[in-house]
């Protein structure tokens, strides 16, 4: 079994652990069932700030080292970020939809950041598809995922800085605003998302090793360069 | 809809996205190896 398969695996085994713990974890008195999206709503969030964490690093250090793998590993980590913050979206709607009687509101510093920094991070991966050359697209993504990480403190620290209809974290330095049979099946949940994400990490960096494998010439001078291939000339 | 649906078709739909972009990158894995 390949190393892929075993992360998946152990993924799937962490995500069915992680849903017992949400679906098992006692009700809130006012919220009812809905209370149970703290097993996917926060962690998904999280996960994301993590995985753009991880980005900025790989950014960081292809622009320090140059190394082609701090490039794979940043750009990898921004495509499962995003889907963990459209997760994080998504769940947060579902939650507002219930919770606040809207799923969105355009004037809420928490829900709008959320989507500034899903837009970018797309606005990332469309940077990387429309440049050809890897160094020109490894140091235009690197210096974007050097600065766009600012928005994941703005994101988090937005419900302290601004009014808004979310509320403030549920785990501060002072201790947890939960009962702890809530908190443990969010923590059991992050865990598990963790997992997931190292699971797809992993997948998306051994798919870009050998994406990187099988076009070796545009890894080394980039397709404005390429020799043409024989079935590509139309009249010899 | 009752709660429990909503929860429940919110968690699935969520798995899903994940389990998505996972065959998602299987089969793109599939077609670099051809």
């Amino acid at each position: 079994m390949t190393r892929v398969k075993m992360l998946m695996g152990l993924a799937a085994l962490a995500g069915a652990v992680g849903l017992w713990f949400a679906l098992t974890a006692p009700r809130d008195a006012l919220q009812g069932e809905y209370s149970r999206l703290l097993g996917i709503h926060p962690p998904a969030m999280w996960v994301a700030f993590i995985a753009f964490g991880v980005t900025a690093l790989g950014s960081i250090m292809w622009l320090v080292r140059k190394a082609e793998r701090w490039d794979r590993l940043a750009a990898a980590s921004v495509e499962v970020g995003v889907i963990f913050t459209a997760i994080g979206l998504f769940t947060g709607m579902v939650w507002g939809q219930a919770v606040w009687g809207t799923p969105w509101d355009w004037q809420d510093p928490r829900l709008m950041s959320t989507a500034v920094m899903f837009f970018v991070y797309l606005g990332y991966i469309a940077l990387r598809n429309a440049i050809d050359d890897p160094t020109i697209r490894a140091r235009r993504s690197a210096i974007l995922g050097t600065i766009a990480v600012v928005q994941v403190p703005l994101v988090y620290f937005s419900v302290n800085l601004f009014r808004t209809l979310h509320q403030t974290q549920s785990i501060r330095p002072d201790g947890s605003t939960m009962p702890d049979g809530m908190l443990i099946a969010m923590l059991v949940n992050m865990g598990a998302l963790m997992v997931v994400y190292l699971a797809l990490m992993v997948a998306r960096l051994d798919l870009a090793k050998a994406e990187a494998a099988a076009t070796p010439e545009s890894a080394i001078a980039g397709e404005a360069v390429r020799p043409p291939r024989l079935n590509e000339v139309e009249d010899v | 809809m009752s709660e429990t649906v909503v929860v429940a078709v919110t968690y699935l739909i969520s798995y899903a996205l994940i389990l998505g972009y996972a065959v998602y990158l299987h089969v793109r894995r599939r077609r670099t190896e051809r």
